[in-house]
């Protein structure tokens, strides 16, 4: 499904709970799709079944999955609530790499359709569908 | 469940372990660390009943340990030094534990000497080091324990065959809700599978905590300010360490990763740099803090 970064300093919860986000994002993983279950994913990835556990339990609380006593998780509907604090965050990080880029001299117009273009990368999939 | 209370052991004058307060939860996987000669393997050879405590309870499961056979039955323990009968084969072996070990699973057995590719009529003791720690992994898997000791189980593995042992003790630990409690000084390797830890120093337990928590109340900053230092923020953050790099000052603090950015940033700094720290790096800096000489380790 993904692969987990040992040698990262990000705790792999952390790690676990980015990549799902990503794949709900992206729509890899789909409206009311199930996710593996602790067990399932635990064994794969090779993880401490605590840990998955733990990045459930956030992802849960954050909205981005639901879970069905005796059925396991899945994709939340409705995913349009991101929490404030990751975006101000990543608000914040784009500033910065913004900020960089224009002290290096790029122009406005570069900034603008570098935007456009990772723009339609993201969400270019599903304009066609 | 694994429960330590107040444990205390002298051999002749030698305190080796004073006042121990251990808990593994069910279900949880533990990773006790600490310096050569800290105590660990004499609180494991307590754990295992081997060791008759002066002091303190040791529990498992809720009963007592020492000399009982029963509880015993359900503990797999790989200890530091393995021990075969000799002339034995694992074919041997494994009929052995099967007499003694009411749990065992005949086809997990098969079913991992398959997997680990050994063959089951040589002779153990004729095997090499690594392969005779793999004979033990699969000794006491196949004992389907309820709580696994293990006492730097995975030194001399080769890294495939890590990765197998660590995918077998995740699974039991997944499906059975097996306790483990796992001594290594490979940090780097307890820190991806952990969910606690206890570092031992001195034979007392210096802390023993969620690992993630752990993880988030220490932290390292790199800060660069445009004139000196100001005095006022080693005053007002804990710090376990401090170092200077040309102009990039390197801290070690332990707080509210908020609370000390604010602090941080009160005083305009034109880089600031939060790391969170990495299992390894906290080990050295606790024990720096406790009296250990850490300006030698190198980063």
């Amino acid at each position: 499904m993904f692969q987990i970064d040992l040698t990262s300093r990000k705790p792999i919860y952390e790690q676990v709970m980015d990549k799902f986000k990503q794949l709900i994002i992206k729509e890899i993983l789909s409206a009311d799709e199930k996710i593996p279950s602790v067990r399932e994913l635990a064994t794969q990835l090779t993880i401490n079944p605590n840990t998955i556990q733990k990045s459930y339990r956030e992802l849960e609380r954050q909205g981005y999955i639901y879970s069905v006593r005796g059925r396991g998780n899945f994709v939340s509907n409705k995913i349009k609530k991101v929490d404030e604090e990751k975006l101000n965050k990543l608000k914040q990080q784009v500033q910065n790499s913004l900020s960089e880029l224009i002290y290096l001299g790029i122009e406005k117009e570069e900034l603008i359709e570098l935007i456009e273009k990772t723009y339609a990368m993201i969400k270019g999939g599903s304009r066609d569908d | 469940m694994i429960e330590v209370k107040k444990l205390s052991k002298s051999f002749q004058k030698h305190q080796v372990l004073k006042d121990v307060d251990l808990t593994v939860k069910k279900g949880s996987i533990y990773g006790l660390i600490g310096a050569n000669g800290s105590g660990k393997t004499t609180l494991i050879k307590h754990l295992m009943g081997i060791y008759k405590q002066d002091a303190g309870e040791v529990f498992i499961n809720n009963e007592k340990v020492f000399e009982n056979n029963d509880i015993k039955k359900s503990i797999g323990y790989i200890p530091d030094e393995l021990y075969y009968f000799p002339m034995y084969s694992m074919k041997n072996m494994a009929s052995f534990y099967k007499k003694i070990y009411p749990n065992w699973n005949e086809e997990r057995y098969i079913n991992m000497v398959h997997t680990f590719e050994l063959d089951e009529n040589r002779r153990i003791n004729k095997l090499s080091k690594g392969m005779q720690r793999q004979v033990a992994f699969i000794l006491t898997l196949s004992t389907m324990p309820e709580v696994m000791i293990l006492d730097e189980p995975i030194d001399g593995l080769d890294p495939l065959m890590r990765k197998k042992v660590w995918k077998y003790i995740v699974e039991d630990v997944a499906e059975r809700d097996v306790s483990v409690l796992i001594s290594s000084h490979n940090l780097k390797e307890l820190e991806s599978i952990c969910d606690y830890v206890g570092i031992l120093n001195r034979g007392q337990m210096l802390i023993e905590r969620d690992l993630d928590e752990l993880k988030s109340d220490v932290h390292k900053i790199q800060v660069v300010y445009k004139t000196e230092i100001p005095e006022e923020i080693t005053k007002d953050v804990n710090v376990l360490h401090q170092e200077k790099r040309g102009t990039v000052y390197l801290f070690i603090v332990k707080g509210e990763q908020k609370e000390i950015v604010s602090k941080f940033n009160k005083y305009n700094p034109m880089i600031l740099d939060i790391l969170p720290l990495t299992l390894e790096e906290i080990f050295i800096y606790e024990l720096g803090g406790v009296g250990y000489e850490i300006q030698n380790v190198i980063f």
